[in-house]
């Protein structure tokens, strides 16, 4: 089972709150290959959430090496089982779009730096400081894991460029 | 959109622009779903003390732009909501796809005639498409001053440093602050 078909919005597993992994056992190391092969798949794909190819398990992967923002910071390819951000710092808003929801972009919020906890591919536990584009990327394919589309986090509409506060 | 020219369905533009009050969005759509419109596309913002709608509508066919003029008709009588329609042509219906890099443009200074005519003139010239665009009076009645927000395609080849150097020499015909910056959306 290689690459996998993303789901789209409104399937409900997008909206659903993942399961948490217990083992590293093979079956999840063919959801993180399917995973894997479905991030390069994709044209641009920087991300893949296991529930956007149907499986509500806390599984997500990474790899913003080979993009044009990510391409300077990163730490490549990133296989996080049941990640945990333990620490975040600053805040940027980015235009984000997903595959799961085709044709509509929106800005977004996200913190500048975070400090992720997980277990990688092969059940070692591992903790990976990101900043810039892969911080943003980490975030987003997190919240899949907790049933959060970036349309639940979009900061300001188009029109509301003077109404967006920067007086922090 | 894909799916977005539909033999079956005729579109139109509706538009509004009356006295900010509440309600004004649900009085115009109640009559669009009364009537089984669907919205496929919309902007409304506030303008000034008004509030403005803009509006792409669809109904099956067959369907006439009188019998929009007769149900709006009715909430003018009831509301003093004035609306205007106009069908939409075949080629005008599917969004143009945008190729080039993205940039959001902010211009602002002491208010003077022509920043928005300038500004759009030169970016016009060089085949920059703008996609969005926002303008508000700040400042204060003894210092006005201008802002003006816009969002533009750039065309195939232009990189934002082009599109820099041009904004560039406008800035000091019209003293005024430019600056122009990649937006980059994000797949993910």
């Amino acid at each position: 089972m290689p690459v996998q078909t993303i789901l789209l919005y409104p399937h409900p597993i997008l909206k659903k709150l993942c399961r948490p992994v217990a083992d590293i056992d093979p079956e999840i190391g063919g959801l993180i290959r399917d995973l894997v092969d479905t991030m390069h798949a994709g044209p641009g794909s920087v991300g893949v959430a296991a529930p956007q190819i149907g499986v509500s398990l806390r599984v997500c992967v990474v790899d913003v090496s080979a993009s044009r923002l990510g391409k300077e910071n990163n730490h490549g390819l990133l296989v996080m089982v049941n990640p945990e951000v333990v620490a975040r710092e600053g805040a940027a808003v980015m235009r984000e779009g997903c595959m799961s929801i085709p044709d509509y972009t929106g800005d977004v919020e996200r913190a500048t730096a975070i400090t992720v906890h997980f277990t990688d591919e092969s059940g070692n536990a591992r903790e990976v400081a990101a900043e810039g584009f892969e911080a943003v990327a980490i975030q987003h394919e997190m919240d899949h894991l907790d049933g959060v589309l970036f349309l639940d986090r979009i900061v300001s509409l188009k029109t509301g460029l003077f109404r967006r506060k920067n007086y922090r | 959109m894909s799916e977005c020219r539909k033999e079956n369905l005729a579109h139109f533009a509706v538009t509004v622009i009356s006295k900010d009050r509440p309600g004004i969005v649900a009085d115009i759509t109640e009559v669009l779903y009364r009537l089984g419109c669907n919205i496929e596309d919309s902007s409304c913002t506030m303008l000034g003390g008004d509030f403005a709608i803009i509006l792409v509508v669809s109904h099956e066919k067959p369907f006439s732009k009188a019998r929009l003029n007769d149900e709006f008709k009715t909430l003018h009588d009831r509301t003093g909501l004035a609306t205007h329609i106009r069908p939409l042509a075949e080629e005008e219906i599917c969004p143009v796809k945008e190729e080039g890099e993205l940039c959001l443009v902010s211009v602002y200074g002491s208010d003077r005639p022509g920043i928005v005519y300038r500004v759009t003139r030169a970016l016009a010239d060089r085949r920059v498409n703008i996609t969005d665009l926002n303008t508000r009076l700040i400042g204060t009645k003894e210092e006005p001053v201008y802002v003006l927000m816009l969002e533009a395609v750039l065309p195939d080849g232009m990189t934002v440093e082009d599109a820099a150097a041009v904004l560039d020499d406008l800035k000091k015909a019209l003293q005024v602050e430019i600056s122009i910056r990649a937006i980059t959306p994000v797949a993910l």
